[in-house]
């Protein structure tokens, strides 16, 4: 009993420690939050670019240029593609580690999000593309309003799965010396000299987030559910 | 008859159409329809008609030939397509209704966004045309909770709230189960009794007889024939159209 209670102390509450925590979370979430948005926003450019060019054969050079964003992305880690980014794009600048960490994340999850759109799009039937041109919406409009609706929807799983994964894969950022979640738990573990209490508080918080996370995504689908069938 | 309606809705000029895997489907296709006009196009599978119909609003781009509709040339480079088929209503064999909408909101949804009609005045009109056809109590369920006939029913009312000058229809009852289809066909009839400019690609022959003012008869992507229905049924030329017929009419 005294000994976890001087573990405890050691580890979290001495040289208030808990703040790598607390600040490290916060890290984690900014980074998240907004890699998620440059995600989503990149992705469904990329998406639309790409089904438009297999539906209507427009925007060939702008989809083969997605292709190779795509491959490129998908075919390297994503540590690699983090270090490229400090060392290589902004490496002759000082440039903060979070913003860095944001562009990274963000134009990794963009590869992703771009293919769960794209096959989302394509799963509604090309009646829907049908129905909305033949009343006089243009293919954008069509888009807007009757097909990424519905894409929307039946991608909302697939989505909130590749969110989940963002989180986590955010843990990577220590890798440039970013002060995360990880990385603070590390560098508890590195002054304590305890690995034990550091890295399963760490653990643990990511476990709730993911849970909270997928809880979240549960109720939306469900939600998009009502309005439908 | 009064084949002789109203001045050229439509006119298509040696339509042509080679699909991408090299199937002529339509092989030269001039016809004039008129408003006020119902034609009815019929034909065996393959024949060309769907194609020819869906070529009329452009959702088929034909290889080669020219559709005027009202005057202007669609196949001409500048013109705004969009514009044009809001002037045209389509009804579809598996009637399209968008799922994620509501009833009134899959009417309402292209003459607020794209006429820019007030809300109100467009849900006003789609009650009354709802009440039409029978389904007003059913203006806040889903496409999902709808019988094909419902749906199809639906989908007419659509087209019609966007107040369109010609009705295209492909093959409105072929998806439909069988004690449907008097549902679909009524709303149809009292469309045509309205003097709505109709085109109908259909198996339905009863309905051509009755209502059409012209039966079109297409094969290999051509016309074959064309009359007013009671020579096109009883009196048929071509060796083709009497075979067709003979194995449509029991």
């Amino acid at each position: 009993m005294e000994w976890l209670r001087e573990q405890i102390y050691n580890n979290f509450i001495a040289d208030n420690r808990w703040r790598y925590l607390t600040n490290g979370l916060k890290v984690t979430l900014e980074v998240t939050f907004f890699a998620v948005l440059i995600g989503i926003v990149l992705g469904l450019l990329v998406a639309v670019v790409r089904s438009t060019y297999a539906k209507t054969g427009k925007m060939k050079i702008g989809s083969f240029l997605c292709g190779i964003y795509i491959t490129v992305i998908r075919g390297t880690p994503v540590v690699v593609q983090l270090l490229i980014i400090y060392f290589v794009v902004f490496g002759s600048v000082k440039i903060d580690k979070v913003f860095v960490a944001i562009m990274a994340f963000g134009l990794n999850s963009g590869a992703y999000v771009a293919e769960i759109f794209r096959s989302g799009i394509m799963s509604i039937d090309d009646g829907q593309f049908e129905a909305g041109r033949s009343l006089g919406f243009s293919y954008g409009k069509t888009m807007l309003y009757i097909i990424m609706p519905q894409a929307f929807k039946n991608v909302l799983p697939a989505l909130g799965n590749e969110f989940i994964v963002l989180l986590k894969e955010t843990s990577v950022a220590g890798y440039i010396a970013l002060e995360d979640l990880t990385k603070g738990g590390d560098i508890i573990r590195s002054r304590t000299f305890s690995a034990f209490f550091p890295l399963l508080t760490v653990a643990l918080i990511y476990l709730v987030m993911v849970t909270i996370f997928t809880k979240l995504v549960g109720i939306l689908e469900r939600r998009l559910r009502n309005s439908d069938h | 008859m009064t084949t002789n309606k109203g001045e050229v809705l439509i006119r298509t000029e040696n339509l042509k159409k080679v699909f991408p895997g090299g199937l002529h489907a339509l092989n030269g296709v001039s016809q004039e329809i008129r408003k006020g006009e119902v034609v009815v196009i019929v034909g065996p599978s393959g024949s060309g008609k769907s194609t020819f119909l869906r070529s009329l609003n452009l959702l088929e781009v034909p290889t080669e030939g020219h559709i005027y509709f009202d005057g202007t040339d669609l196949m001409g480079k500048d013109v705004d397509l969009d514009k044009h088929r809001q002037r045209m209503g389509m009804v579809f064999q598996h009637f399209n209704l968008f799922p994620h909408m509501t009833i009134l909101k899959n009417m309402t949804l292209a003459p607020v966004k794209l006429q820019k009609r007030p809300k109100e005045e467009v849900e006003k009109q789609a009650m009354e045309l709802l009440k039409r056809v029978g389904l007003e109590d059913r203006a806040n369920a889903y496409p999902s909770q709808l019988s094909g006939g419902q749906k199809q029913r639906i989908a007419i009312v659509r087209a019609l709230c966007m107040n369109p000058e010609v009705m295209l229809f492909d093959e409105p009852t072929s998806a439909l189960d069988p004690e449907m289809v008097g549902e679909v066909l009524n709303v149809m009839k009292e469309l045509a009794n309205e003097h709505m400019t109709m085109v109908v690609v259909t198996h339905e022959m009863g309905f051509a007889r009755e209502v059409a003012d012209r039966v079109i008869f297409m094969a290999d992507g051509q016309v074959q024939e064309e009359n007013d229905p009671e020579n096109f049924f009883e009196h048929p030329k071509s060796e083709r159209l009497k075979t067709f017929l003979s194995k449509i009419i029991k």
